[in-house]
């Protein structure tokens, strides 16, 4: 009786080991072929400018060393897609990706150590650029290609007609965006204006990242290097409750944050910006293209962050290149890599008005206005060099940035809640998001 | 009616090919399956839709369920970690609140829906020409991308006198109200826009439910001075018994993965008041990067929807006896 259910399923069974034994394996040392092409993968939307850059980009290497690298852009689901190629043990050569995927993609064993003796320009990269590749044993694993940094953007008009100057501390930065919010600098007659675009949703971790550019202004930080690559939570310390409290003040006090904020990400705040409804808004370089078009050019301004507390610190990030685990032609990923980095990897990265993959140059010698004269960018890559702070590289980053971001957007939804209680909460959390990447230190 | 008188010769042909009934001659047994061709005939047509299954369903489900015991990392191999990522999940920070705000969602979107789309239904059942275009007016928040459902009520939700809602509660003199930036009114706004969008859907399927219900009874019933109420009472709600059945079920199960506009409208926030589990799992397990966390929720999940979905299965039976 069970017999043809039997065989039906030994049929669909051996048809499935057929099929599952196409894939091969692959050790971690690949036999080498230096003329191999190289795959490349980046995080960037297909068939965008983005892509388009990369593509330029690769050219410029073929061109100086005669390796070919054949370009493939993916947006959605990124990080899944690299797991699927993991599964197979078959790893693109190099992958263009954030910064912070260092920690993730390092402890999952994707990344080969870079030797910064075969890279030459390594030594023209900025230092806290070079930090940022390295992994939290301190081991070089990733090279940044391009940079960004945090600056403020003020409506220029709206500072004009209510006779403001840019702001140099923090008590101007908050003045101006009271006065913004209350005394109608658009002159509609209506009090439909507010001071500050703060994307605070948590999604992604957008309010964590959002603060980080305060929080570490005024001293404070979310997580403390204690020694040995060990860390402990520190958002109760005086410096990180003092900024937790002005940030919440700007919202909660002055109303000085566009409504809806702890719900909006960075398009809708964006739009904020845009349509007249916010005045300052602290971001990076990537949007004056599109602020340029939308907005005009003359409507709004660039400046460096006003000094915090402690100094002028804000939140630097960007894109690694990545050397792959296993790849056969590891030479090529060696000239890829040094090629990116070199000043005229740079250079040719950053031409185009929007199809560019540099946003600021990582290399000392590269003078970004010999490229792009507008002075806004000399701005931000000023910024960069004298005050950019990236996160840390510890295993995994999101966690922490998650886990703030949901405090963050907590005590700006609910003004009502007692700040010190619910940041020693976080510092639990913080604690266990440590302890579980086993970097907390006793 | 053509598909009823089909049935019984189909069945005739193939079932005993496959099966032959138990104590029947041997010599007609092979008479019979020469007439049908080789007992694996069936199984042979079959076999590209089983095929299609077990690549895209079956092989998934179980390396899922594989994957939730094991930290996942690919390129070094995957480690059997037991119920590690079962016990990261359920201890997991804000795991119960966000169980029970699933629970609560599911059950708010699910009687606003019903209640909903039966009223809607009501309205609009007849067969005037008219009605049709209100009934496909009244469909349109099913057929819209959630993604523009979701910006659209964003819209509408502004937290300032000027959004479209506040200002339509200003004219009655309540209002602002912070909606979903406001922790305390979250989530109640995104029952309401899961609500608008859902029962519609409801309302057809209650409209082909009212169909059957036979026209005599409420002949019979107006006959016997039934009021308008009385008859929706005692006539049409009785007549819509399987259909309230199968959309509790829809709607209980679309309740428990309920994940798009809550992503999309809040993400969980303003201060976790509106974390469900998908929108947990997600962070956990995808925005994390760790697939195994993410498998164990949704093996959690997935036992919880099965549960559910017998446990009104076995009520329905009881409540037909």
């Amino acid at each position: 009786m069970n017999k043809p259910w039997l065989t039906g399923a030994g049929i669909l069974t051996s048809a499935v080991l057929l099929t599952g034994c196409s894939s091969s394996p692959a050790g971690t040392q690949a036999k080498q072929n230096p003329d191999a092409p190289l795959e490349l993968w980046i995080r960037t939307t297909p068939g965008g400018p983005g892509e388009a850059a990369t593509i330029k980009l690769a050219g410029g290497f073929e061109k100086a060393t005669g390796k070919k690298v054949k370009v493939t852009a993916i947006f959605d689901d990124f990080e899944t897609k690299l797991q699927q190629r993991a599964a197979q043990k078959n790893l693109p050569d190099i992958v263009l990706n954030d910064v912070t995927q260092i920690g993730t993609m390092h402890s999952q064993g994707l990344l080969r150590e870079i030797d910064l003796d075969k890279i030459k320009s390594s030594k023209d990269i900025t230092a806290q650029g070079l930090a940022s590749g390295k992994s939290v044993d301190g081991k070089q694993f990733g090279l940044p290609y391009s940079a960004q940094a945090s600056a403020l953007m003020i409506r220029k008009d709206w500072r004009e007609k209510l006779g403001l100057k840019a702001p140099q501390t923090w008590d101007e930065f908050a003045a101006m965006a009271k006065a913004f919010t209350a005394k109608d600098p658009d002159g509609n007659g209506k009090q439909d204006t507010y001071g500050l675009a703060a994307p605070l949703s948590t999604k992604r971790g957008y309010a964590s990242w959002y603060f980080s550019n305060f929080l570490w202004a005024a001293g404070g930080d979310f997580i403390t290097e204690s020694g040995q690559g060990k860390y402990k939570p520190s958002m109760t310390t005086p410096e990180s409750v003092k900024a937790v409290q002005w940030f919440r003040d700007l919202g909660c006090k002055d109303k000085a944050i566009q409504p809806g904020s702890v719900t909006m990400d960075t398009p809708p705040t964006n739009e904020t910006f845009e349509a007249g409804k916010t005045g300052m808004y602290v971001v990076g370089p990537y949007l004056i293209p599109r602020f340029d078009k939308s907005l005009g050019k003359d409507k709004y301004e660039v400046v460096p962050m006003p000094k915090g507390p402690k100094d002028a610190t804000v939140l630097a990030e960007g894109g690694s290149v990545y050397l792959m685990a296993g790849s056969d032609n590891q030479a090529g990923q060696d000239a890829f890599a040094d090629y990116a980095v070199s000043a005229e990897g740079q250079k040719l990265g950053m031409q185009g008005t929007e199809g560019y993959i540099v946003q600021l140059p990582v290399n000392k010698t590269v003078d970004i206005s010999t490229v792009r004269p507008d002075p806004r960018w000399k701005t931000y890559s000023d910024i960069y060099s004298a005050s950019g702070r990236y996160a840390p590289s510890i295993p995994n980053w999101t966690p922490v940035r998650q886990t703030t971001a949901e405090t963050i957007n907590a005590l700006v939804a609910d003004c009502g809640l007692d700040t010190g209680a619910k940041l020693k909460e976080l510092d639990a959390k913080l604690k266990a998001v440590l302890e579980e990447q086993g970097i907390a230190a006793s | 009616m053509s598909v009823d008188q089909v049935r019984p010769s189909a069945n005739g042909s193939a079932a005993p090919s496959v099966r032959p009934p138990a104590g029947r001659p041997a010599k007609s047994r092979t008479r019979h399956s020469r007439r049908a061709g080789r007992w694996w005939t069936p199984w042979l047509f079959l076999a590209p839709a089983l095929i299609l299954f077990l690549y895209f369903k079956f092989i998934p489900m179980a390396n899922a369920i594989t994957m939730s015991f094991q930290d996942v990392q690919p390129y070094l191999g995957n480690k059997w970690v037991g119920t590690d990522n079962y016990a990261t999940v359920l201890t997991s920070d804000g795991f119960r609140e966000a169980a029970w705000h699933t629970i609560v969602l599911a059950v708010g979107q699910t009687t606003g829906c019903l209640v909903l789309g039966l009223a809607l239904a009501l309205l609009m059942e007849g067969q005037s020409r008219r009605l049709g275009v209100i009934r496909s007016a009244a469909f349109l928040p099913v057929v819209v991308p959630i993604a523009v459902v979701a910006e659209l009520w964003r819209i509408m939700y502004h937290p300032t006198g000027d959004g479209m809602i506040n200002s339509l509660l200003g004219l009655v003199g309540s209002g602002p109200s912070g909606f979903i930036n406001d922790p305390h009114t979250s989530m109640a706004s995104i029952m309401v826009t899961g609500i608008w969008r859902g029962a519609p859907y409801d309302m057809m399927i209650f409209l082909a439910g009212l169909g059957s219900v036979d026209r005599g009874l409420y002949e019979a019933a107006k006959v016997d001075g039934a009021s308008r109420l009385q008859r929706v009472r005692y006539v049409t709600i009785p007549g819509l018994r399987s259909v309230f059945s199968i959309l509790f079920i829809l709607a209980a199960i679309r309740g428990l993965r309920v994940f798009t506009e809550v992503f999309l409208l809040t993400n969980g926030g303003p201060d976790g008041s509106t974390e469900v589990v998908m929108t947990l799992i997600y962070k956990l397990g995808l925005e994390q990067n760790r697939l195994g966390v993410g498998a164990a929720g949704a093996v959690l999940l997935f036992l919880a929807t099965l549960v559910l979905t017998v446990c009104v299965h076995l009520f329905r039976r009881r409540g037909n006896e």
